[in-house]
């Protein structure tokens, strides 16, 4: 019965969280990339948040990965890109059309091959969250990104304009 | 007290690739009657073409317990999980934390049937887990082969996070078992193939049943070939 109410409470509080919409998307069809962004998307899991995995076009679509879509766009509150140099929404007309802007964004992992990422989510207006070090490995620091994108898009989301 | 679901009073959901009928409310269907019974929140009653699938997904906080009746079923999972399984096979999940899966019917030309269960755990943020067990199908000819439940059984099945087990028999024409039900408990019977006698009630293919207030269930098979089904104890 103590854990029937404490859940009870639990769910109680949490309803006064809103959801948050994550995406992962990637553009690698080599599985390390894949497990990576896997590891990404359970880390956002995680920390509570909605997730979309996408494979960008440029690859051909799997099974298992559709190519991200205007409705992804608007749908994520937060980006997590695993592309090799860009950040996988360029071909959306909402890119282009400024509507991504304040939505979070981050790269997947580690490393200097992130400036294309990074650069193509500051144009976007994205609030950009670097990837921080930490965890045993890197599918760890994935998925503690992840948990981290979806924690930070939460708290943005959960601030009212001052404006 | 027996409170039958016929499986014309389901939720439909024909999308050409999937074809699925939801004994409780599941993705577009919603119906507050029928949001699960006990800690028995979902049974999906899935036909999957060949080459379909659900594409990467994950799930939160939830037993899922997949049980394949025809065909076969690749899973690829972010615990590094790749198997396919077909018939007679357990396959559980325990989401917990956090898992991401993709489920797809691997044949080219044989479409996939399967029950796809979901129990709700007792206890929230459980590791997340996987587990597969195959059985020969004598062990659940007019018997029940336990699928799953709470606690490690002498009989190989999957442990859920919840005070529930979960059988599968299957009952000739005219062949009957009995199985009580302890003061307190709860039963869902649902049939998988055929059509079966429960407490004297007749359930046809895809039927399910609610049991209350019952001490025993009487079952047997009906029909010209008997049936198979799905037995669940809850608390």
């Amino acid at each position: 019965m103590a854990l029937r109410a404490a859940n009870f409470c639990f769910s109680i509080s949490r309803d006064f969280m809103q959801d948050v919409n994550v995406v992962v998307v990637f553009d690698s069809t080599d599985g390390a990339t894949e497990k990576l962004a896997l590891a990404a998307a359970v880390g956002a899991v995680q920390g509570r948040a909605n997730i979309r995995l996408r494979r960008s076009s440029g690859t051909p679509e799997s099974r298992e990965y559709v190519v991200p879509r205007e409705a992804d766009a608007v749908w994520a509150d937060a980006v997590i890109s695993g592309c090799r140099s860009e950040c996988g929404f360029e071909s959306l007309e909402a890119f282009a059309a400024g509507k991504l802007v304040g939505k979070v964004g981050s790269a997947l992992r580690q490393g200097a091959g992130n400036a294309g990422i990074y650069g193509a989510m500051c144009g976007a207006g994205f609030v950009t969250i670097p990837v921080a070090p930490g965890g045993a490995d890197e599918l760890e620091c994935a998925r503690m990104q992840g948990r981290r994108v979806a924690e930070m898009a939460r708290a943005l989301k959960n601030t009212p304009s001052v404006s | 007290m027996i409170t039958i679901r016929r499986s014309n009073e389901r939720g439909h959901a024909d999308q050409g690739w999937l074809n699925s009928w939801h004994t409780f409310s599941f993705a577009n269907y919603h119906d507050p009657a029928h949001m699960g019974f006990r800690a028995l929140r979902v049974i999906n009653d899935d036909r999957i073409a060949p080459g379909k699938g659900f594409g990467a997904h994950a799930h939160r906080d939830m037993e899922i317990i997949t049980y394949v009746l025809e065909g076969s079923l690749a899973h690829k999972d972010s615990m590094g999980e790749r198997h396919v399984i077909g018939p007679n096979t357990i396959q559980a999940m325990s989401a917990g934390t956090g898992i991401v899966h993709s489920e797809f019917n691997p044949s080219e030309n044989e479409p996939v049937h399967l029950l796809q269960l979901w129990i709700e755990p007792a206890m929230e943020d459980v590791t997340p887990s996987y587990q597969q067990i195959s059985f020969s199908p004598e062990e659940k000819t007019g018997r029940l082969r336990l699928l799953a439940g709470p606690h490690k059984d002498s009989e190989a099945s999957a442990v859920i996070h919840q005070d529930a087990r979960v059988y599968a028999s299957e009952l000739g024409a005219g062949q009957t078992l009995n199985q009580p039900l302890a003061a307190g408990r709860y039963g869902w019977v649902q049939v998988a193939h055929g059509s079966i006698i429960v407490n004297g009630q007749h359930l046809g293919e895809g039927d399910g049943a609610a049991v209350a207030d019952e001490r025993v269930l009487s079952l047997a098979g009906d029909g010209p070939a008997g049936g198979e089904f799905l037995l669940f104890d809850l608390a």
